[in-house]
């Protein structure tokens, strides 16, 4: 892995719980995301995706190792720093896409840019609706997010991690609640994003297929990557 | 608006039954709080009213001078005493007193008044009550005594010295009316025919059952008074001003002299207690209605907890999901203290038409009510504290919440 990197983390150690029920969930991780590259980190469940994820995401601060964006050390940082960070630079996806019920797909895609406030109400409008078209939901922007399908609920997560161009993409089993239709559909979109705006995507996912359609494989076992594979390395081209 | 507000906002008009519930507690508490102060201090002000009406704001009476100490120099162990005070009865420089007091801007007109007290008698019936010598003209610039007289005309009072003004229970009393004939005796002994050209309800019960208004000279002749006043009562343009008004004339005068307050000072403390009473037995409806904030917000955070997390991720900080929270308790809080306001001075003008016999400490014959602002601003006020005491617990135990654990609860 060359060139800048948009993120990354070192030696990260995070254990889980207390006690008895203690977990060391991450072991000495360490990580690059690049600018304009999609990764995959695949394993069992309980192998500590998701526990990578929020560590890098800031949600959750590493107990040894370092998180960096763009080479600036976030471990020093306090809350507010790291959410203003989350919010500039950070975009999530989860498996649940988590929308806020009581608003609409364009209102959901507009509480990102509402916190970061660069922008007029007017042009918040604007840019979530571009941000819903971009994703095929152009006609339903005004339509409650529960009155949405999965499919559609997950593509207004895409649109909503996507609000204030963020640096970085996090996506939590992303396609994990869609069927293979809307699963495909989603990554695609995904990828095409991702590409078309120099972004880095991380996505934990179980589907071997989408996890060989990214530049890169981190295999992980018991809070390790233990293996690394490049798309050049597979001998494959998926995208 | 903020991000925050904007999010508070549609929480909490996503749940409206809830927010019905919050605002109905708010809008009553504040609307009650206001109605029963607007009641008690109703009572007040018209006792208050009353009794300046009818005896000055401020009064001037005896005259004092000071008992010097002893020169010796008092052991260092002695405790210091008030200096002690000769009293002489009477004012015999009223027309120089009151000269130099029209001087003080707060003074709006003042009134010699040479009181006694004589025995009435008309018919079979006789009363003590309490005379009051007055000069017409003086006195109906100081007092309420114009707008107090229900029967006969202060003219016909002023411009015969053989007529009374008598308070409305003595008439009753003694079962006389304008016109009538009454007699007052003097020390000597001897009875005083006079004319019943007026009676005046002071509303006040002890002023109407005792009081009789008699011209100054013919007073002064009928009690054997060396002196033609026995005090100088005021008409201050600001009441308020009164205890500052009676320190000032007791050390230029040397005259011992009285605010109003001093004066009722007891049944003033009895009206100041059945305020803060009813004060606090509202207050406990508006606590009551915060509980249910309490309640209803800490609900809206439990059900709330995956809108937290994922505002978390997208950026929020702790103190904006706080603010969040906060924010939906200060919008019930405002909403419910202006529909509280409004509903109470409905319900205050709707008290003040309800007919009530009162014939005792006060005269009235409906609900007295106060309009006052200060009722509006302290229950907004108390509303808006307890409000956000009820908003500010669930406000913390949502930013508290780790964003990590709710989203770990879907995947793992």
């Amino acid at each position: 892995m060359n060139g800048q990197t948009a993120l990354k983390c070192r030696d990260v150690e995070r254990y889980l719980g207390e006690e008895e029920e203690r977990v060391h969930a991450l072991r000495g991780v360490s990580l690059d995301l690049e600018p304009g590259s999609i990764h995959a980190v695949v394993g069992a469940s309980g192998c500590g995706k998701s526990t990578l994820l929020y560590v890098l995401g800031l949600l959750d601060a590493p107990d040894a190792g370092f998180v960096a964006i763009e080479d600036e050390p976030m471990s020093h940082l306090k809350d507010a720093e790291l959410a203003r960070k989350r919010n500039e630079f950070i975009g999530f996806i989860f498996q649940f896409h988590f929308l806020m019920e009581d608003f609409t797909a364009q209102e959901n895609v507009m509480i990102p840019m509402r916190r970061l406030g660069q922008l007029p109400e007017k042009e918040m409008c604007e840019r979530a609706a571009r941000l819903l078209d971009a994703v095929g939901l152009g006609n339903k922007l005004t339509r409650p997010s529960r009155h949405l399908s999965g499919g559609e609920q997950q593509r207004v997560a895409i649109a909503r991690a996507l609000a204030n161009d963020p640096r970085v993409i996090l996506a939590d089993e992303p396609t994990g609640n869609l069927d293979t239709n809307n699963s495909e559909r989603a990554f695609e979109l995904l990828q095409r994003l991702v590409r078309e705006g120099d972004k880095a995507l991380l996505l934990a996912t179980h589907n071997p297929a989408i996890a060989e359609a990214c530049d890169w494989i981190h295999e992980m076992m018991d809070g390790r990557i233990f293996a690394s594979h490049a798309r050049a390395q597979r001998g494959t081209s998926f995208s | 608006m903020t991000p925050t507000l904007y999010i508070g906002l549609r929480f909490l008009l996503h749940r409206k039954r809830a927010l019905l519930l919050s605002l109905t507690g708010v809008v009553f508490g504040v609307a009650i709080f206001i109605c029963t102060q607007a009641q008690t201090q109703g009572f007040a002000q018209h006792f208050v009213n009353s009794t300046i009406g009818s005896n000055g704001a401020l009064v001037v009476k005896s005259r004092f001078r000071p008992r010097y100490p002893s020169l010796a120099v008092p052991a260092r162990t002695t405790k210091a005493t008030p200096a002690l005070r000769l009293q002489f009865e009477g004012i015999t420089n009223a027309n120089e007193i009151m000269r130099v007091s029209r001087q003080f801007p707060d003074v709006v007109s003042c009134s010699p008044v040479l009181r006694g007290t004589v025995s009435a008698r008309a018919g079979f019936q006789n009363a003590t009550v309490d005379l009051y010598g007055v000069d017409a003209a003086l006195h109906a610039h100081t007092t309420d005594i114009l707008r107090q007289l229900i029967a006969g005309k202060y003219d016909d009072f002023r411009n015969n010295t053989t007529t009374l003004i008598i308070g409305s229970k003595l008439a009753d009393y003694l079962g006389v009316q304008t016109g009538d004939t009454m007699q007052l005796l003097s020390p000597s002994g001897e009875y005083w025919r006079f004319t019943v050209a007026g009676i005046a309800r002071a509303g006040v019960g002890s002023i109407d059952a005792t009081r009789v208004y008699a011209h100054a000279r013919v007073a002064q002749t009928l009690l054997q008074r060396p002196f033609g006043a026995s005090m100088i009562i005021y008409k201050l343009r600001d009441p308020g001003r009164a205890p500052a008004l009676a320190t000032q004339f007791e050390n230029l005068f040397q005259h011992n002299s009285e605010s109003w307050q001093d004066r009722e000072e007891s049944t003033l403390q009895l009206f100041l207690t059945l305020r803060a009473s009813a004060a606090i037995t509202v207050s406990l409806i508006i606590l009551l209605a915060g509980f249910g904030i309490f309640n209803v917000l800490t609900m809206s955070v439990l059900t709330k907890v995956k809108e937290i997390a994922i505002l978390r991720s997208m950026g929020y900080r702790r103190i904006d999901i706080s603010a969040i929270f906060l924010w939906q308790g200060a919008l019930i809080a405002a909403a419910g203290s202006f529909l509280g306001c409004l509903l109470g001075s409905v319900l205050t003008w709707m008290i003040g038409r309800i007919p009530i016999r009162i014939r005792g400490l006060l005269y009235a014959d409906h609900f007295l009510v106060s309009w006052d602002w200060r009722h509006y601003f302290w229950a907004t006020v108390l509303a808006i504290i307890a409000v956000l005491i009820a908003s500010y617990v669930p406000a913390r135990r949502a930013a508290e919440l780790p964003p990590v654990a709710t989203l770990r609860g879907s995947s793992v």
